[in-house]
């Protein structure tokens, strides 16, 4: 298990609630925050590196390859205005996915996504790359293709970059015609030590 | 993923604080984005009080939040947080214990006005002025030692801290903290033992 800075939430739900109460409180009063919070958690040194998590109420809005917190902090607060965002225990249970894919004990992943910022066209070639299954792989044109857009796999890959919620939606599992690895937003290597674990690649 | 939906509280009317640049509301939040809930927890723990907590709670960042141009890069704000609110907490408790005092003073003042007025009538006074804690000065001591108490918990190691908070603030036993934190029984011992001879060690 990777470890956060913050305290864990204790389980205890009638204190755990109370608590985000007070904050909801005193981010409204001082930053004028005041929607449905979004929650946050970093996992550091994944064999992928750092990733940011975000979750809505309605499932994961981001999942990055992140360098600081900070950095991703500042991101989404800009990317969420008027919504307070807390660092919470409320990602345990898509943290400890994560761990068991990365141990190689649970490959297919089974975390909600919420992709309602994303276009139309991304959400199809999004939606077409998570049922590609874990230990296989497919290419940008033939995603292109499945979207409706036959030919469009330079848009498909552009798409996929900016997969709001990498590995869970597996993006990675995506290549170029002629096999190579193509591009990644954590970097080619995260890429291949990815496609290594699910044994698409030996 | 448990979703919870508690009915957002009403602000008080002297709660508005306008962030006074746009620069200032983006710093307040990242404060609280990443230190909020931990903080909110803490003093919710000393001083058992949903209002005051998230009036200490304000306080805190605000304070925070003006001394923020002196906190040097790399200081540990964490820490720094911390030790405001523990403060905060504390100078509340001290404050409450006065007005207490006072009002239990009030409360004789009354019984014996009202008992000089009518001689002949059963003493009068509030019961609740019986009802307090029987010595304001054991109260006052209990609660610093509570505060001082979780101001070092939080200096634990994360999960020396979750398995030390489970025990004694949620008075869990041992397979329960292991089934909350993951793990088995034994770890969830071995971390709460640790945290107790870290916090001796500490106190002595």
């Amino acid at each position: 298990m990777t470890s956060g800075k913050s305290i864990r939430p204790t389980g205890n739900d009638t204190e755990d609630r109370a608590v985000e109460r007070i904050v909801r409180r005193t981010y409204e009063s001082l930053t004028g925050r005041g929607g449905e919070p979004l929650y946050y958690a970093l996992m550091d040194d994944t064999p992928v590196g750092t990733l940011g998590l975000a979750l809505g109420e309605a499932g994961l809005r981001r999942l990055e390859f992140v360098k600081r917190e900070d950095e991703f902090v500042e991101r989404l607060l800009s990317e969420f205005p008027g919504r307070p965002l807390l660092h919470s225990l409320r990602l345990e249970p898509a943290r400890r996915a994560l761990d068991r894919y990365f141990a190689g004990r649970d490959l297919a992943l089974n975390l909600p996504v919420d992709l309602r910022d994303v276009t139309a066209f991304q959400r199809r070639v999004l939606e077409w790359t998570a049922r590609v299954p874990p230990g296989s792989v497919t290419t940008y044109a033939r995603v292109a293709a499945r979207a409706g857009r036959p030919g469009a796999a330079r848009a498909a890959g552009n798409a996929l970059h900016s997969n709001p919620v990498a590995i869970v939606v597996p993006c990675h599992r995506v290549l170029r015609g002629d096999g190579s690895l193509g591009g990644y937003a954590g970097g080619l290597p995260a890429k291949e030590w990815l496609l290594r674990l699910e044994g698409a690649i030996l | 993923m448990r979703a919870e939906q508690g009915a957002r509280p009403p602000i008080g009317a002297d709660a508005a604080v306008v962030p006074c640049l746009p620069g200032d509301g983006q710093r307040l939040a990242l404060l609280l984005a990443r230190h909020g809930l931990e903080l909110a927890r803490h003093l919710r723990r000393i001083v058992r009080d949903d209002d005051a907590a998230a009036d200490l709670l304000q306080d805190t960042f605000l304070r925070a939040h003006s001394a923020l141009g002196r906190l040097r890069a790399g200081s540990n704000a964490r820490a720094w947080l911390y030790r405001i609110a523990t403060n905060a907490a504390l100078n509340h408790l001290r404050s409450r214990s006065r007005e207490d005092a006072a009002l239990r003073r009030h409360a004789a003042d009354v019984a014996a006005a009202s008992l000089a007025g009518d001689r002949q009538g059963a003493p009068a006074g509030p019961d609740w002025a019986e009802r307090e804690a029987p010595n304001p000065g054991d109260r006052r001591q209990a609660d610093a030692q509570r505060a001082a108490l979780w101001a070092r918990v939080a200096t634990l190691p994360e999960r020396q801290r979750l398995a030390i908070t489970l025990r004694i603030a949620d008075e869990l036993d041992y397979a329960e903290i292991a089934r909350r934190m993951g793990g088995n029984e034994a770890a969830a011992r071995a971390n709460v033992h640790q945290a107790v001879k870290r916090l001796k060690r500490e106190s002595r």
